[in-house]
């Protein structure tokens, strides 16, 4: 059972990772809590259901391109342009939610279907130590960290993660060196959003995806960056692997009416005993 | 001028009296959009006039709500002191997270309130047994011997009760020294003035108005489910306030209005509802950061200048 449990949770985690780095890449970036995330990523996985009869690959494209593009337009059209007017931290939370209430509708406009299950193909199973595991779920894992290090190694090592390293330590110093911080914010927020909508597409192929998935995933994304303390990529990984355990083993024990309200238990209790999350914000809200 | 004004509000919040006289659609719709409105002004009272990031009050109008029906029908304790008592608990959340963020600042302690806000349908779920869950209760509760019009006349009394005691305590000694710990905490520590004890204040009468709210809500809806206390209960009690302009003491009711009444507009197009209503309130913090009521005000002015 325990096995059992680790591996699920590490999978959860792991999938949970995608929409919490996308929150931890736009917090990071241009210090705006956006709520929205999670329905724009089921937006997209719903967008990928709609096209994968036709092509998977294309589908999944699609979904993650149209995505990127949402994130980079509401950046741009609406968040950006209220920060400048000095927009604080409860402003942006209203206006996300808002935000989150027009994709959310135009999923139950648009959709013919309340609930969805991407039919991705699978690749058999791994067991190891008498325990078997779908061989998907591992990918989904694997691909969740793989996502997580091209992100840090972009940050580091590349002229745009450079301008948004620049940009998030100090934005008045960034626009003056010629950094078009408008337009690194917009990529930032089109980044976060296809993130999300890629761990939306692994959700929806796991489990299924349902039209109020999306603030599950942006809640729970959300929160999950907190306690690893927002903003900071591997205190989020950190902490939705962790999240993701406490979940399968709640799960396990208690039953599944009880993971949620253990987890969030545990996040509260996080955010009090250590307010900046588990390995510290790099940004404070 | 601004205490004809908010004497004014508390006029034009009992003239729904008179739709108990015709009762049907319009006597229940009111009724609702009054039940909001107590914890709209809870939400203007704590978060919008004392500082105090709360986002727990569907937590506090649940804890009201369903501490009224268990204490009721499964304690057989009598209605009144259940509805008291529960209102009594109500605060004990917000007073603890308060306690317990002592530490943290602004959006981490809005966060806290907010997980609290997520989880505790979560929990009443897990509960079902007790609580009834997704399926919720049924209470026959106060209107089984008053009936149902007596009910609505003092739902709508006791809102304009709520509202004057807001208008009152903001312009006592406690509630400019809660102004000013909202415009500049660390000013009014450094004057000597003991702020711990005024926050605590305003959470312990916010909770307790909004528990007492929620037992009002349940006597008068008759029935609560996990669902009607969902997250988005709380973002919309927030929005109350956020709507209708936080600076002006009409604007709750403005925003209990807009909030509620919406909602009921947009039934004809059903399907598309949460687009519009997104957009809509997107369009108001955007074009109208300060709220409708300084414009409605501003509106009003311009039309007696060209009177005059």
């Amino acid at each position: 059972m325990l096995l059992n449990g680790l591996i699920t949770g590490l999978i959860m985690g792991g999938i949970l990772s995608l929409p919490v780095l996308g929150v931890a890449v736009i917090y990071g970036i241009t210090g705006i809590p956006n709520f929205a995330i999670g329905v724009i990523g089921v937006f997209g996985g719903f967008i990928t259901w709609y096209f994968i009869s036709y092509s998977m690959g294309l589908a999944i494209a699609i979904g993650i391109v149209s995505c990127f593009i949402i994130g980079y337009v509401i950046q741009r059209v609406l968040l950006t342009p209220i920060s400048e007017r000095g927009g604080d931290s409860t402003l942006f939370f209203i206006i996300t939610v808002s935000v989150g209430f027009v994709f959310e509708g135009m999923l139950r406009a648009i959709f013919p279907r309340p609930n969805i299950s991407l039919e991705l193909p699978r690749i058999g199973t791994i067991s190891f130590a008498g325990f078997s595991v779908e061989g998907f779920k591992i990918i989904a894992l694997l691909f969740a960290i793989i996502t997580l290090i091209i992100i840090r190694l972009m940050e580091e090592h590349t002229e745009i993660g450079k301008s948004w390293q620049a940009t998030s330590q100090n934005l008045k110093l960034a626009k003056l060196v010629g950094i078009k911080t408008t337009q690194v914010f917009s990529i930032a927020s089109g980044i976060g959003c296809a993130l999300a909508c890629i761990g939306a597409i692994f959700w929806g192929s796991l489990y299924n995806l349902q039209l109020s998935s999306g603030w599950d995933l942006g809640f729970m994304g959300f929160i999950v960056a907190v306690v690893g303390g927002i903003g900071n990529i591997w205190g989020g990984l950190i902490s939705a692997l962790i999240m993701g355990m406490v979940m399968s083993f709640s799960g396990y024990l208690l039953g599944g009416e009880w993971q949620s309200v253990i987890l969030y238990l545990i996040v509260i209790i996080v955010l009090i005993i250590a307010p900046k999350g588990i390995l510290g914000s790099e940004r404070s809200l | 001028m601004k205490r004809y004004e908010n004497i004014g509000t508390i006029g034009i919040l009992l003239i729904p009296l008179l739709f108990a006289l015709r009762g049907g659609y319009l006597q229940e719709v009111t009724g609702y959009v009054y039940l909001f409105l107590i914890q709209g002004y809870v939400a203007w009272f704590l978060f919008f006039k004392s500082g105090q990031p709360f986002f727990g009050y569907s937590v506090t109008m649940a804890i009201g709500a369903y501490g009224t029906i268990v204490l009721n029908e499964i304690f057989g304790w009598p209605l009144l002191a259940t509805m008291l008592i529960s209102s009594a608990v109500a605060p004990v959340v917000g007073v603890i997270l308060f306690v317990s963020t002592i530490r943290a600042k602004g959006f981490y302690v809005s966060m806290t309130s907010f997980l609290l806000a997520i989880m505790f349908p979560q929990l009443i779920n897990a509960l079902q047994d007790f609580t009834g869950g997704r399926s919720g209760l049924y209470f026959s509760g106060i209107t089984e011997f008053i009936g149902y019009k007596t009910f609505y006349v003092i739902v709508i009394l006791m809102t304009a009760v709520v509202a004057s005691f807001f208008f009152w305590i903001m312009g006592t000694k406690t509630g400019k020294i809660l102004t000013l710990i909202s415009e500049n905490d660390k000013l009014t520590q450094a004057v000597g003035i003991n702020t711990f004890r005024y926050k605590l204040l305003a959470y312990g009468i916010a909770g307790f108005i909004s528990g007492f709210g929620g037992a009002l809500y349940v006597n008068y809806t008759g029935f609560i489910s996990s669902i009607d206390i969902e997250v988005f209960t709380t973002l919309y009690i927030f929005f109350i306030p956020l709507i209708g302009g936080s600076s002006v003491f009409f604007g709750p009711v403005l925003g209990a209005l807009f909030v509620i009444l919406i909602p009921e507009l947009l039934v004809p197009v059903e399907r598309y509802f949460r687009i519009f209503f997104g957009l809509i309130f997107i369009l108001v913090i955007v074009l109208l950061p300060a709220g409708l009521a300084p414009n409605v005000q501003r509106l009003f002015k311009s039309f007696q200048k060209k009177k005059m």
